[in-house]
């Protein structure tokens, strides 16, 4: 079918800035109202997240047939559904007869998707099964030709089941690139890799998604000063949360356009995030290379984004001083919702492997961490608001107001290409460098500026 | 258990209803401390996420495993305690509001007395605001100044929730 090509022109300003953009990011520049911005939100919806792979839902969210969850691209909604041939099929969420949304639960388990419209009925796999009065009304209606139109592309990697609804782009291996090296670390640790722990967390922000995958892609330099608590509480070890340059941090950056920066602690120390005793001893079994396991083995916290809106955080904590710190791996995504607008969806998961009593602690560490109520996630979510708020003004834009993307450019810092690495990417010995970000606008540039 | 006498039930309903306006009192001034008095040592709070679901499914809306709050005692001080002191994004502070109604005692037994209450929960801070809504439900012992909380369990009506923080207790 056709789509509506003049839909997605930029104006001559955004396409001046779009050209300029990746050389002015060489030199450290960015500007200010690209963070909140209406225009560049809706070029955003029809040029970046249709054309590039976007995570969609964990299998474990739904192991059995019939199992499905409600899942947004951009800001459109689709079914993600476990066929009765354990097949996992994504489809748009509109009825073929009147296009009204086919489904507003957010999960559930059925065979029967039941429009409340007219009551046409799709099986599991989007096949039109049903429609009311059809000998009268429809006798002529090939079903084939009209049931849930699916998304053109849909794979899994380790678990994780992305779409993506351009025909043209490479496959999801294609995408995730080399960068699949540190993607084992969290997701292959155990031979049963890891599981959702319940629902994800949903709520509302008021910034811009791209200052979250922003942050996530290896912001360092904030730790010390937003999560300092965490430090004067005790709930995060000064390795983790502290001032960076220490000497066993990296910035993986260029990988494939994801990264992930990595605090460890010295190699003689197997800490592999804080995993108790019978978790580590899983990891004898994983297919974790003996590089990649000298990675983990030092370990202290994770993160990273996957581009474009996919973050990770696997870290040790506690909520409580008096208690052991405890792993937790947490995927958020950072969803569009309007200019400076975002919503975000947050998981938890652990090894299926684990106990049921070590899955509620790392859980409840998680919550108080990271999740509408983590006191960590609270302090970045106030100073992105901050951005939204400064983004969209008048006189940053009448002045042309640039942010210092600078650090780590070799004039400004001391990062240096790390000798001895044995992962991908171009990777620094130091996480006081910005490179991880400006990988990240890199390709949100590139996918925008492309007609 | 025979049924109270209404001059009893009328007490209770007094005593409780103020307890938890009290209780309020204490979260909206931000007298932290103040209210970890209130609360018992093996004080159970949580806050389930709740997702959208077919009602003919006959499962709850409200998640066993996943939470948006579950902590105890530790947990709750030591978040209390950075609310105090040094919290980031809680200078200047939040202004909140908690309206209580609809305060319904459902059962008296060993374990303590269960109240259902109606909250609306009115935030504020740097420009934005927000109000949620939930059902509370809560398990309240008796205590050395009138009761203790011993379980609290926030039923939100938000699936996808309109604050960007959930910083403080509800």
């Amino acid at each position: 079918m056709s789509g509506n090509p003049r839909a997605a022109e930029a104006s001559p300003r955004l396409q001046e800035t779009l050209s300029a953009f990746e050389a002015e990011l060489d030199r450290g520049s960015v500007p200010l109202w690209i963070f909140n911005d209406p225009e560049v939100h809706r070029l955003e919806l029809e040029r970046l997240f249709p054309r590039t792979w976007i995570f969609l839902a964990h299998e474990s969210e739904i192991p059995m047939a019939g199992d499905y969850v409600t899942r947004n691209i951009g800001e459109d909604s689709f079914l993600v559904v476990r066929g009765a041939d354990a097949a996992v099929r994504v489809m748009f969420n509109a009825c073929r007869h009147r296009g009204t949304k086919l489904c507003i639960t957010d999960r559930g388990n059925t065979h029967e998707f039941i429009c409340p419209y007219h009551g046409w009925l799709y099986d599991s796999s989007g096949k039109l099964a049903s429609v009311p009065n059809q000998r009268d009304a429809f006798k002529g209606l090939d079903a084939g030709q009209w049931g849930l139109i699916p998304a053109p592309r849909v794979e899994s990697y380790r678990g994780l089941v992305f779409a993506c609804l351009d025909e043209s782009v490479g496959s999801l291996a294609e995408h995730l690139g080399d960068f699949r090296w540190y993607l084992d670390l969290h997701l292959t640790l155990t031979p049963g890799g890891m599981e959702v722990i319940g629902e994800p967390i949903r709520w509302m922000i008021e910034a811009d998604w791209k200052n979250a995958a922003d942050n996530f892609s290896g912001d360092s330099y904030h730790t010390q000063t937003v999560h300092r608590f965490a430090l004067k509480f005790g709930l995060v070890p000064r390795a983790t949360a502290g001032s960076g340059g220490n000497p066993y941090d990296v910035h993986v950056t260029e990988c494939s356009g994801h990264t992930t920066s990595i605090r460890q602690l010295p190699p003689d120390r197997p800490i592999f995030w804080g995993y108790p005793d019978e978790i580590k001893a899983l990891f004898a079994n994983s297919t974790l290379s003996p590089e990649q396991v000298s990675v983990a083995k030092g370990s202290l916290v994770h993160s990273g984004n996957i581009f474009p809106n996919l973050s990770f955080l696997h870290v040790g904590g506690t909520n409580d001083p008096k208690k052991p710190m405890i792993p937790y791996l947490t995927l958020r995504q950072w969803q569009p919702r309007g200019p400076g607008r975002m919503e975000v969806v947050s998981w938890v998961l652990a090894p299926s492997e684990a106990s049921d009593a070590y899955k509620k602690r790392s859980y409840s560490v998680a919550s108080s961490q990271f999740g509408s109520a983590g006191t960590f996630e609270q302090d970045d979510a106030s100073a992105w608001s901050g951005i939204a708020r400064t983004a969209k003004g008048v006189f940053p834009r009448r002045i042309g107001m640039k942010l210092n993307y600078e650090m780590g450019l070799p004039w400004m810092s001391e990062a240096r290409i790390k000798q001895d690495w044995p992962g991908p990417g171009i990777v620094y010995d130091s996480n006081l460098e910005e490179g991880v970000q400006r990988t990240f606008l890199r390709q949100w540039a590139r996918l925008m500026a492309k007609p | 258990m025979a049924p109270m006498p209404d001059a009893d039930r009328l007490a209770q309903q007094f005593a409780v209803e103020q307890f938890l306006y009290d209780e309020a009192e204490l979260l909206d001034d931000c007298r932290w401390t103040e209210w970890l008095t209130l609360v018992s040592e093996d004080i159970d709070y949580r806050i389930p996420v709740r997702s959208t679901r077919d009602r003919q499914a006959g499962v709850s809306d409200f998640s066993s495993h996943a939470f948006h709050l579950v902590e105890d005692h530790g947990a709750l001080a030591v978040r209390l305690g950075r609310l105090s002191t040094d919290s980031w994004s809680e200078n200047p502070p939040s202004r909140t509001r908690r309206m209580i109604s609809n305060v319904r005692i459902k059962e008296n037994s060993a374990a303590g007395i269960a109240v259902r209450s109606n909250l609306l929960f009115y935030w504020e801070r740097a420009e934005q605001s927000s109000v949620l809504a939930a059902e509370r439900r809560d398990l309240l012992r008796p205590g050395p100044t009138g009761f203790l909380l011993r379980a609290r369990l926030v039923l939100l009506d938000h699936t996808i929730l309109p604050t960007p923080s959930l910083s403080v207790v509800l």
